[in-house]
């Protein structure tokens, strides 16, 4: 797990002109499960938002496998191809089916015919459980569900690193747990990378490899390592305070 | 220890612990201030909870607009975090709003201007790439044909009843007035102009900016707000050639229908006014309106829905995609779609009447 797939150089970015991330750097390696924690305002769905080329910085890079994605549009769809991105909301099309929504990267950049098409998604719902759900409306699905088929979707190019956005929120300690397996099953059997955004406790101590903590008042990183180590030794007060939390406050 | 508010000229102390049961007395004192400056004193007070905060906060900004100023002072870290939750009081001061000098209004034009200009470069920007997905990008049938469905199919029946009333309105008074100079049979001629110049196409085009430009918008404002957009972004999609141009290829094909079916509802109303008011014959309305129009007259329209139709789509989506936050801006996005598309179309109308009287054969000024 030396391999990097991603480097941020320098990074500083924010919204309308204000800095929320100043000069920020640091490195996502191949097959590892990252986990970015913080409080509220620290930009962790920011850093998130530049990895995937939402947004581009004020300044620095973004490296994905070695190639600025920002230094042709060419080199930014290459990268699309190449990741997968489950939104907070599952960001499922209310006018399509789930099935659908599954098939839709599919449509785009496959040439598979429909019955195939079908098949492949099919497979990818199996996987996070939701084929019986497979020709519901998303909008009358659960929220769990909903991310379900979002991670079904995010998936079905068969991604080399997959984002989370806060996986777990709105999601009730049983629910999130099951995501949490199936997240973590994911990187076992396909040894995709993980990068999840969360700040559940329970969650970043069962998946994760490696955890970077950004602080809203640094607008940046205070801290990175497993989640054990930065439990039991830090001496960072706001490192402590953030996994000195009771499970479930 | 309760709180307690001492005043002492422009100096208001707080002494102890405040919270709701001291909501009256905190309001009584605060309101009262008449000075252009005035001090709150925290050194004695213990703490404040969130509800004496927000009290505080929102008289202050009231006397803000009155040109009054108040500037806390000593406030304990506790204080200041309770504080910082209502982001404009800290423990400096809170500064007066700008009163509304001359110099102001000069600013808050120019930044209505920067603001206008922003939308303009963006709306140029937005259909210079919603043209190039156009014509780069492959045709999704389906999502087109829904479109089409929506704007088109489902348009004809306001559309026919609305242009058919025109025809009725402009019909009797057109007829009307001509006829106390006994010129009632120009009234097939007239109206067949005007329809075909300009009601037709103008009226469908308000119906559909009305219709379709807002339903766009809000689509693709309730896919911002609910990341879809992003998704699709990130998915490697091109937004233009995916969420755009089916909109507008729908618009471009059924438009021109629209505007063909509004002609005629509009000159079949003029054919009931002129038989129920004028007694006209429908055989000599007929033949008037045959004799008064060329072909140009109903191709004119046509060009002209080409125009409206690329107005109203990208307008639409364009408000749509400039979404951010929650719900209350998709409202907005849908009322500034058919504002400006609605504008945008009878600018565009007062410059094809400049060059439609140098283009239709027998008009000349």
């Amino acid at each position: 797990m030396t391999e990097k797939i991603i480097q941020i150089e320098s990074l500083t970015g924010g919204y309308d002109g204000s800095v929320v991330l100043q000069n920020v750097s640091m490195d996502v390696f191949k097959g590892e499960v990252l986990v970015i924690v913080g409080r509220s305002g620290c930009g962790k769905s920011t850093i998130t938002r530049y990895m995937v080329g939402l947004q581009k910085p004020y300044s620095g890079r973004i490296l994905f496998d070695g190639i600025d994605i920002w230094s042709s549009s060419k080199a930014l769809d290459s990268a699309r191809r190449r990741w997968g991105v489950l939104f907070q909301s599952g960001a499922l099309l209310g006018n399509y089916t789930v099935i659908e929504n599954v098939m839709l990267p599919l449509k785009e950049f496959t040439n598979l015919n429909r019955v195939e098409m079908m098949d492949v998604a099919l497979s990818k719902l199996e996987v996070v459980g939701m084929e019986h759900a497979a020709f519901e409306n998303p909008l009358e699905i659960s929220g769990g569900m909903q991310k379900r088929a979002g991670l079904a979707r995010a998936m079905v190019l068969d991604p080399e690193v997959l984002f989370f956005d806060e996986p777990s929120a709105g999601l009730d300690p049983v629910t999130s747990a099951e995501l949490d397996e199936t997240i973590l099953s994911v990187n076992r059997s396909l040894g995709t990378t993980l990068v999840i955004v969360t700040h559940e406790l329970p969650s970043i101590f069962a998946i994760s490899d490696r955890v970077i903590m950004l602080d809203p008042d640094e607008q940046g990183i205070i801290a990175t390592g497993s989640a054990r180590d930065l439990a039991d030794n830090s001496e960072d007060p706001r490192v402590r305070a953030f996994f000195g939390r009771k499970i479930g406050e | 220890m309760k709180g307690e508010i001492v005043h002492d000229g422009d100096i208001i102390s707080f002494t102890g612990r405040f919270n709701i049961a001291d909501m009256r007395e905190v309001t009584s004192s605060l309101e009262g201030i008449t000075a252009s400056e005035t001090i709150l004193n925290f050194t004695n007070c213990k703490s404040i909870d969130a509800s004496i905060a927000a009290r505080i906060w929102s008289v202050s900004e009231a006397k803000k607009r009155k040109g009054i100023s108040l500037l806390c002072q000593s406030m304990n870290t506790d204080i200041q975090k309770t504080f910082a939750r209502f982001r404009a009081i800290d423990n400096r001061s809170i500064a007066p709003a700008p009163k509304r000098t001359l110099l102001y209004n000069f600013e808050d034009i120019g930044d209505r201007v920067l603001a206008t200009w922003d939308t303009v470069s963006g709306l140029l920007s937005f259909t210079a790439q919603a043209f190039r997905a156009l014509f780069s990008g492959k045709v999704r049938g389906p999502i087109t044909a829904y479109y089409m469905e929506q704007s088109g199919v489902m348009a004809v029946p306001i559309v026919i009843a609305l242009n058919w009333l025109m025809g009725v309105v402009l019909g009797y008074q057109a007829g009307y007035q001509m006829k106390q100079f006994g010129g009632e049979l120009f009234m097939p001629a007239l109206l067949a102009y005007s329809i075909c110049w300009e009601i037709g196409p103008m009226m469908t085009a308000v119906l559909v900016a009305g219709r379709s430009g807002s339903a766009f918008a809000a689509e693709i404002g309730t896919m911002k707000v609910r990341q879809e957009i992003d998704a699709l972004e990130v998915m490697g999609f091109n937004l233009y050639g995916y969420v755009v141009t089916p909109k507008m290829i729908a618009l471009l094909i059924v438009m021109p229908l629209l505007v063909t079916v509004a002609n005629f509802a509009g000159m079949a109303g003029g054919l009931a006014a002129g038989g129920f008011f004028l007694k006209m014959p429908s055989a000599v309305y007929i033949a008037e309106v045959r004799k008064a129009l060329i072909p140009f007259d109903l191709y004119w329209g046509v060009v002209k829905s080409f125009f409206y139709s690329t107005i109203i789509s990208v307008t639409g989506s364009y408000m749509g995609m400039r979404v951010r936050g929650g719900p209350a801006a998709v409202g907005k996005a849908t009322t500034s779609a058919v504002v400006v598309s609605i504008f945008l179309v009878i600018l565009v109308d007062a410059l094809l009447s400049l060059v439609f009287v140098h283009l239709r054969p027998g008009l000349s000024l």
